[in-house]
């Protein structure tokens, strides 16, 4: 179809030290959807996404950007990863550098473009995440709502077909989420592509226009945000209740 | 304080590109500055006489009252060197030549004329020969008789009033002749030098080099006891020392290589005088005001300025009363002076008290400071070659190129390497020489980078190469075919076809046991040997490592599925034990012999020794032994031949080797034994005489480019440069070892999401690595950095032993010219430490400057 944007198919890993860590996921994801995964610890939600920009290789299925497979050592993984944003836990922002830097550093050697043509899109970005009074500032002296927005930013930037979020909040302090989610949804309602691993299932539920529930490597359950209120399996019952009691 | 963007005048408002070109030009006028300061005057100085005759001969006798004798007899005397005047002669023949001893002075010259005088009368005496011929040279033996040679092998000897003549056993032409006790030595054309152990009476011919079997020595003279030395007029410079007890010095002569010029054996002048100040100092004299000076027993021979107006004069002789003070002479009434050896000095040289402190340190500071420069010089170019060279290992180290990936996503660059590079290489290698070949090989690697970035730009990672992609159903057939030629090579033809792994192993090792190392049992011990057969055939050895790889590389190649999985070895780890116990076996009991085994505690002690070390190896295997097929299972070995690291296996060979290598043996090997600045400067002057060529054909350029091209040439690749460039290299290539695992630690410890998160944004590795990764671990390893910059700097005193002139080596002339043990040593010291905490204050600055606001703890703000 069209506006599928990500196809995955049957995608399995095995890593080296042989732990199964998915086995047969497939889904889609449609232009301007997001779509949440949520799953208990070590049920393989980082390493779909991992593999779905080619940080690390699947063992086996095929994963399709816009109709195209990119999982072959023949595609161009750079290209591929220009187009698909990656929000990390851990910010990852890049700390010698300005939190204007940070951003324009990929539009600048990726996409080739002078500094005053990048700095605009930065500036543009950095308006969008509420961050244009900190853009002189280093990383380090940032908070983690901040960084993380920094982040965001820096994918945003790169206009990616589809963004990437693993886990954007649990590295924050509770006061700290709030900020980062706002961004996200605000995201969402702008009609960006996005798949979210997240912890947060209230935030999921109303964000997420569908929900992927992961167990030991699978797809347990799968549907409409309304799957929280209504799980279908056991199994997501149990995850959503013990997510409760915490 | 002003922000650097409010500054007018600095740094960062220079563009970034200009920036760079100041650095370089910088870094190039550095190198280039000459080592020695400029502006020298002669210390030989002219003497006035009333006469223009040519003289011809000079001697001093034991009270230092100079003699010189010339043209038509004329005498001159010269007391204690100050007080010149011309003296009645007994004759008008031409004088030619002269010698002296305690008791009495001779001279002779044409037509066998002889004159002779007693140290303290002022009267000399005519007792000439009667031959027609001229006298060579004379000499007076230990019992004060005279003997003179002339032309045709002639040797007459005055005893009692007589001339007596002595048999030569030659023919050829006589120069020379020296006495030294009762030692004589004569010498003569076609390379002749005869020797005398009898004061003269008997003559036997000595053996000397066939390389000088056309050359006239022309002069010959003894340093005491224990060294002697010969000059030839084709410029060569012959050595005699005393080889064993049982002879003496003048029996077995070599001939110098001289390296002032470039090793070859010749000065390319015409020589005509020799004086001998010391075991190793000597001075030469020649066409043209041609006097020289070498304090090294002729390895370096530094020529002499004559004063202004007097460069070209012919020199005839040269006397000297000690190590500094005599004289030359030569044609036209020519007479110089010396206090000095002759020695040039820099201008406004003064006599100094070298007992006084403050002139003690005006005499060394140049000294001393010479060396300083000289020691930053191969200080800067050591740490900027080992830091770039150290990056480039380090990034070999940590680079996540196994040949999995070489093979699945990068096999058309693969290809290219393997079946373009590597054989133009080892053709090249054949062909003429290592050097060549690993140029030309690193530069069509590069070329063929270089060109693969311009095309593909951002897309490097993959996309094949130069846009060619090899089909997915042909690749497991491309690579098989990749394999079976690495193993078998490129029979083309007997000139250009190159051999595979196979056959390198094959002949590395058949040249390897030509050596004969070890001995015939097979024990390992024996075979002890073959350590050292690196050394012996480095080319064999090269071919043994290439060899290998390339077997290896092979084997896995042509058995690819396509899955590129681990591989098992059934039972593997059996093998193994098996392998090692019939080692131990060998060793222990091969050649063993109950009957005349000897129970000695030291001999059982080795035998259990070994057996128990055997035994705990394999401990763990052994109880277990079991011969069914289930439990042989357990013995398996998973390997994963597609994860090996070629970059990094290399990177590591090469760090290892330094690391685990004395220094001090580095800078000797590379000096002395590969002569790395000899090649250095033998490829800068090839290059030098192209560049003058193209120059030449420029036209009026061409008197702008050539003297450029001089200058550069000459204070890189000039005599005397290359135990720079060796001392440059050894420190670079030494630092590199240890500053590649520095920022290999410091790249480690950058976390692994910043290469994901530059990864994500769509960087390349490399890209990543350039703008990310290394921008952090640069800075991280600063500190650390900066203890292995003083290191080489304290390291560069090494440099010494190569003779290259830095501040230690200054250091040791200077004791030996002053002796002044303490104020010497204590001001280098004081220099190094200057040079090393000015840089230890620098580095910290740098930290503070570079440091990223907001990481890590500093303990300040
Ligand atoms: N690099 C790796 N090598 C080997 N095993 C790994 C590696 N990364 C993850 N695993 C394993 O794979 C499984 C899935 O890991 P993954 O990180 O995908 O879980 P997750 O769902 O993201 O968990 P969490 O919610 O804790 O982040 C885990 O059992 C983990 O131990
Ligand atoms: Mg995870």
């Amino acid at each position: 179809m069209e506006d599928e944007v990500l196809i995955i198919e049957n995608l399995e890993k095995i890593y080296s030290g042989g732990v199964h860590a998915v086995r047969g996921v497939s889904f889609k994801v449609r232009k301007g959807e997001s779509v949440a995964i949520i799953g208990s610890s070590g049920s393989g939600k980082s390493t779909v996404l991992r593999c779905i920009n080619r940080l690390i290789e699947p063992t086996l299925g095929v994963i399709k950007l816009n109709g195209e497979v990119i999982n072959n050592p023949l595609a161009n993984v750079n290209e591929i990863r220009a187009k698909i944003g990656m929000v990390f836990q851990s910010f990852e922002l890049f700390s010698h550098l300005k939190v204007l830097e940070n951003i324009t550093l990929g539009l600048r050697h990726v996409r080739g473009m002078n500094k005053e043509e990048a700095e605009k899109i930065a500036l543009e970005v950095l308006e969008r995440v509420d961050m244009l009074d900190r853009i002189d500032a280093y990383p380090g002296n940032l908070s983690g709502g901040q960084k993380q927005r920094v982040a965001i930013a820096r994918s945003l930037a790169m206009h990616p077909e589809v963004i990437l979020f693993d886990e954007p909040t649990s590295a924050l302090d509770p006061e700290l989420i709030g900020s980062v989610l706002q961004t996200i949804r605000g995201l969402a309602d702008e009609g960006m592509t996005m798949v979210i691993v997240t912890h947060e299932i209230n935030f999921a539920r109303d964000v997420a226009d569908r929900i992927i529930y992961m167990d030991k490597g699978i797809i347990a359950e799968e549907g409409p945000s309304d799957i929280i209120e209504n799980p279908k399996t056991e199994r997501l019952k149990e995850f959503l209740s013990a997510m409760d009691d915490e | 304080m002003l922000s650097k963007e409010e500054r007018i005048l600095g740094w960062y408002k220079i563009p970034k590109s200009s920036r760079i070109l100041l650095i370089a030009t910088t870094l190039v006028v550095i190198f280039l500055t000459p080592n020695l300061a400029e502006g020298y005057e002669s210390t030989w100085n002219k003497i006035e006489i009333d006469s223009t005759d040519d003289y011809n001969a000079a001697v001093i006798d034991s009270n230092g009252d100079a003699w010189i004798f010339g043209d038509n007899g004329i005498i001159i005397h010269g007391e204690k060197m100050t007080n010149w005047s011309i003296v009645n002669s007994p004759i008008d023949e031409d004088i030619l030549t002269a010698y002296s001893n305690e008791y009495m002075i001779a001279a002779a010259g044409e037509n066998g004329t002889v004159i002779y005088k007693e140290i303290g009368s002022n009267e000399w005496f005519e007792k000439s020969a009667d031959i027609q011929a001229r006298i060579n040279s004379i000499a007076i033996n230990d019992m004060n008789e005279i003997i003179i040679v002339t032309d045709f092998g002639g040797i007459q000897i005055l005893r009692e009033e007589e001339w007596l003549e002595i048999n030569s056993l030659t023919s050829e032409n006589l120069y020379d002749i020296t006495f030294e006790e009762n030692r004589g030595l004569i010498s003569g054309s076609s390379g002749l030098i005869l020797g005398s152990e009898d004061n003269g009476l008997t003559w036997e011919i000595r053996e000397t080099p066939g390389i000088i079997s056309e050359s006239e020595i022309v002069s010959i003279g003894f340093y005491k006891a224990n060294r002697a030395y010969a000059i030839t007029s084709n410029g060569q410079i012959l050595k005699s020392t005393q080889e064993a007890l049982t002879t003496t010095v003048g029996y077995s002569w070599t001939i110098k290589e001289i390296e002032s010029e470039n090793y070859t054996t010749s000065l390319n002048v015409n020589l005509t005088a020799l004086e001998i100040l010391s075991t190793t100092k000597i001075l030469l004299a020649g066409d043209n005001g041609y006097v020289a000076l070498s304090k090294d027993g002729g390895n370096i021979v530094t020529p002499q300025l004559l004063p202004d107006g007097f460069e070209n004069q012919k020199i005839n002789d040269i006397a000297m009363e000690n190590a500094f003070r005599g004289i030359i002479v030569g044609n036209n009434g020519n007479v110089f002076y010396t206090e000095n050896g002759g020695e040039d000095e820099p201008v406004g040289f003064e006599v100094i008290d070298l007992s006084n402190f403050s002139e003690f340190v005006d005499f060394t500071k140049d000294n001393l400071w010479e060396g300083l420069k000289s020691t930053i010089k191969i200080v800067i170019f050591g740490i900027l070659l080992g830091f770039f060279l150290g990056i480039i290992l380090a990034m070999c180290k940590t680079a996540p190129t196994t040949l999995k990936q070489m093979i699945e996503s990068d096999l058309e660059k693969t290809l290219v390497l393997f079946w373009l590079a590597i054989p133009t290489s080892i053709l090249f290698t054949r062909d003429s020489g290592i050097g060549l070949g690993i140029f030309t090989f690193l530069t069509i690697i590069g070329i063929t980078i270089l060109l693969d970035y311009y095309i593909n730009k951002n897309n490097t990672d993959s996309e094949g190469f130069l846009g060619i992609l090899i089909p997915n159903n042909h690749r497991n057939k491309v690579i098989r075919l990749l394999g079976l030629s690495l193993l078998i090579g490129m029979p083309i033809s007997e000139e250009w076809g190159f051999d595979g792994g196979a056959e390198l192993i094959y002949s590395a090792l058949n040249d390897f046991h030509d050596f004969q190392l070890g001995s015939d049992t097979p024990k390992l011990s024996a075979q002890l040997g073959y350590i050292f057969a690196p050394i012996g055939d480095p080319s064999a050895f090269f071919r043994l490592i290439i060899g290998i790889g390339l077997t290896y590389l092979g084997i896995l190649f042509l058995t690819v599925n396509g899955s590129f999985s681990k591989k098992t070895l059934f039972a593997g780890k059996l093998f193994v034990v098996v392998i090692l116990w019939s080692i131990i076996l060998t060793e222990l009991f091969v050649d063993f012999n109950i009957n005349n085994f000897e129970f000695s505690i030291t001999n059982l002690m080795k035998y259990l020794l070994i057996l128990g070390l055997g035994l705990f190896m394999t401990r763990k295997i052994i109880p277990a032994f079991s011969w069914t097929g289930v439990e042989l299972k357990k013995y398996n070995i998973t390997i994963d031949p597609w994860s090996l690291r070629p970059l990094n296996s290399l990177a590591t060979l090469y760090t290892d080797f330094f690391r685990n290598t004395p220094l001090l043996v580095q800078f000797m090997f590379i000096h002395f034994g590969v002569q790395l600045g000899k090649h250095i400067q033998n490829i800068g002057i090839d290059v030098t005489d192209d560049l003058t060529m193209i120059s030449s054909h420029l036209g009026p350029l061409d008197s702008l480019f050539s003297p450029m091209i001089d200058y550069v040439s000459e204070s890189l690749f000039g005599p005397g440069k290359r135990s720079y460039l060796s001392a440059i290299f050894a420190l670079g290539l030494n630092s590199a070892a240890y500053q590649c695992e520095t920022i290999r630690g410091a790249i480690a410890a950058i976390p692994s999401g910043q290469m994901e998160a530059g990864r994500s944004i769509g960087l390349t590795y490399m890209g990543t690595m350039r703008l990310i990764i290394l921008p952090q671990a640069i800075r991280i390893c600063i500190p650390p950095l900066g203890n292995e910059m003083v290191n080489l700097v304290l390291n560069s005193s090494l440099a010494s032993v190569i003779a290259y002139t830095e501040l230690t080596r200054q250091g040791k002339l200077v004791v030996a010219i002053t002796f002044q043990i303490f104020w010497t040593w204590g001001m280098v010291m004081i220099a190094y430490f200057v040079v090393t905490w000015t840089l230890a204050l620098l580095l910290r600055r740098l930290e503070e400057k570079t440091r990223i606001p907001g990481l890590g703890i500093s303990g300040g703000n």
